[in-house]
């Protein structure tokens, strides 16, 4: 039956087109949609999950990376005291304004980091080293931002905040989920800016990492305990809870959601539409086959197999429409998130769509009586 | 000759009540092998009707069908898996020819004829030639290739004719054949039909308001509201 599926299908190649055009519709919307979801989560995530620490100490009620309050830097002595913890280390998080060389000016985000332990620093570093910005108005800028600041070359001298930098490296594919640009630079000269409206020594966050992973949990019950000006997370409760803020509380994740299941349910639709009209079409074919000896079965593999077919074919369509604009999509700024593993979980999802859609023509065939055919 | 396809006061009726039809009335036929039953009558007799009950499309209400001498249905009132066991039975004991053809318009002729093999499960490698075998002994050697679309009413009959002896089985039932052919290509139909009696032994049931399938016939029934009014032999006739 598999063989009249095929041949079926491919006979009717205006009809084939219509189906593949809905599947590839609802393909590509939907891949974009969770694709740039997980995008925007990646790169919000993206120094909490690169920062090689265990436990992250922030402001209280601080509700994801990109919003930290500054807090006393001195509380890290709390930290390194404890025996479980083999290093701890302070960072920072500020924002300024970069003035671009056509005279306007640009928020950015700063990030302050120790550059002898390399906690917190840039990686995929496309030219100069993290290490660079050590000793002086250093900073190293990530590549993406070029389509907001302009030309980035290192050794050229840019005005932070009033102050004057110098760029000394360049990164590859670190933005925050603001898309801020980001720049790096050593946390002494990123604590400067703290000063400027207070007389402490201030940190955004501490990080630390554990001696023995097993007792993690107890080593942040105790941090809590006795750090109760902060929150203190692991690194993976750090990042749910800034995942959760993006999607959750601004309703982000909720709208990607939205528009993804409504690509899924436009596509399905299509396809459930064109198969559901091309039964009813097929009936006295379906009819004929009924009254020649084939069970309710051996139709619904012919059914089922066409809708199969479509699917993997539409759903390749658009898995590679979005591979072939992917590097365009990222130009504009837009971040896309594909992997295996998402194509695999999608192709599932849109396979199961298009077999639902499919459930009408079956139950329709079901009910078919063969009698028909002496009747036509 | 012991009958290969018997009927034993077939009944059906259709609706309830006020609306009730008796769409067939206590009919008993019998039809031997390499025999030509011809069933005539009005519109509305219950010729088609009939030929559905005969072919294990249409469940009996009462009465028995009884196939190379296995008693295939019963009343309505008996538990049996009718429409388990249906599809395997018109398989092996039958081949249909349409009035309107019913040809799958996306397979070619031979694929039409293929088609049923696979159905049957025949050998996967001998399928196409066997299809292409029987489509030849139609006299369409060179339209083996070619989609309904592009023949006449007549090829396309020719192709139904081959397609209902893909499988060999022993009964071929036809449904006005004729019909949508004119006098010549219909008379031709009817006389492979006749071939197929004589020469494969094969019980043949043709529907038909036709007059020359009446010559052809070997057995015309007539029926009438449901009944069988009159029988002719060819002696008769």
């Amino acid at each position: 039956m598999y063989w009249l599926a095929i041949k079926t299908l491919f006979y009717e190649k205006g009809r084939l087109i219509i189906t593949l055009i809905g599947i590839v519709f609802s393909t590509v919307l939907s891949l974009t949609q969770v694709s740039m979801y997980l995008g925007l989560i990646g790169n919000a995530t993206a120094i909490i999950r690169h920062v090689d620490a265990d436990i992250w100490i922030v402001s209280k009620n601080a509700q994801n990376f990109d919003f930290a309050n500054p807090f006393p830097e001195e509380r890290i002595n709390r930290v390194k005291a404890l025996s479980n913890v083999i290093r701890a280390d302070k960072m920072i998080l500020t924002w300024g304004f970069l003035k671009l060389a056509n005279g306007g000016q640009e928020q950015v985000q700063i990030i302050g980091f120790n550059p002898d332990t390399g906690t917190g620093a840039p990686w995929n570093m496309i030219s100069g080293s993290a290490a660079d910005v050590k000793g002086g108005r250093y900073m190293i800028i990530d590549r993406t931002s070029e389509q907001r600041l302009g030309d980035l070359r290192v050794n050229t001298i840019w005005e932070l905040n009033g102050r004057r930098f110098k760029l000394v490296g360049i990164s590859q594919g670190i933005k925050s989920f603001t898309t801020s640009p980001i720049i790096f630079m050593s946390y002494l000269k990123a604590q400067q800016f703290f000063r400027e409206t207070s007389s402490q020594k201030l940190a955004s966050y501490i990080v630390a990492k554990v001696k023995d992973e097993g007792g993690i949990v107890e080593t942040v019950e105790y941090l809590k305990a006795a750090m109760r000006d902060n929150d203190v997370f692991t690194r993976d409760d750090f990042v749910y809870k800034t995942v959760m803020y993006w999607t959750v509380q601004t309703g982000m994740g909720m709208g990607f959601f939205l528009t993804a299941v409504l690509g899924l349910i436009v596509g399905g639709a299509i396809v459930g539409q064109t198969v559901y009209a091309n039964t009813m079409e097929h009936l006295r074919e379906f009819g004929t086959l009924k009254a020649l000896g084939a069970r309710n079965s051996d139709i619904y593999k012919v059914i089922f197999a066409q809708t199969g077919i479509s699917a993997v074919a539409g759903y390749t369509i658009g898995s590679v429409l979005i591979l072939l604009a992917k590097d365009g999509i990222e130009k504009a700024g837009v971040s896309l998130y594909l992997s295996a593993g998402l194509f695999l979980i999608l192709f599932f999802v849109i396979l199961i769509t298009c077999i639902l859609s499919a459930y009408f023509s079956v139950r329709k065939v079901r009910t078919l009586d063969p009698v028909m055919v002496f009747r036509m | 000759m012991a009958p290969i396809l018997e009927l034993k006061k077939i009944t059906k009726v259709y609706g309830e009540g006020e609306n009730r039809v008796v769409a067939v009335d206590s009919v008993s036929l019998s039809l031997k092998r390499q025999e030509m039953l011809l069933i005539m009558g009005p519109s509305g007799s219950g010729k088609t009707t009939l030929l559905s009950m005969m072919g294990c499309i249409l469940r009996p209400t009462s009465g028995e069908v009884i196939i190379d001498g296995h008693t295939v249905s019963m009343g309505k009132t008996a538990h049996s898996p009718y429409e388990d066991v249906m599809p395997d039975i018109r398989k092996q004991y039958f081949g249909f020819v349409f009035q309107s053809f019913n040809l799958f318009p996306s397979l070619t002729a031979v694929d039409n004829v293929s088609l049923i093999l696979r159905l049957k499960k025949h050998d996967g490698k001998k399928l196409q030639a066997d299809a292409r075998r029987l489509i030849e002994r139609f006299g369409l050697a060179k339209r083996g290739d070619f989609y309904p679309a592009d023949m006449s009413g007549g090829e396309k009959q020719r192709v139904a004719l081959a397609r209902a002896l893909a499988g060999d089985p022993p009964i071929i039932l036809a449904d006005e054949p004729t019909a949508n052919l004119d006098s010549k290509t219909g008379l031709d139909v009817l006389r492979h039909l006749r071939e197929l009696s004589e020469e494969e032994q094969k019980a043949i049931v043709i529907v038909s308001h036709d007059p020359k399938a009446e010559t052809m016939a070997d057995r015309v029934v007539f029926l009438e509201d449901g009944k069988i009014r009159n029988q002719e032999t060819g002696d008769q006739r």
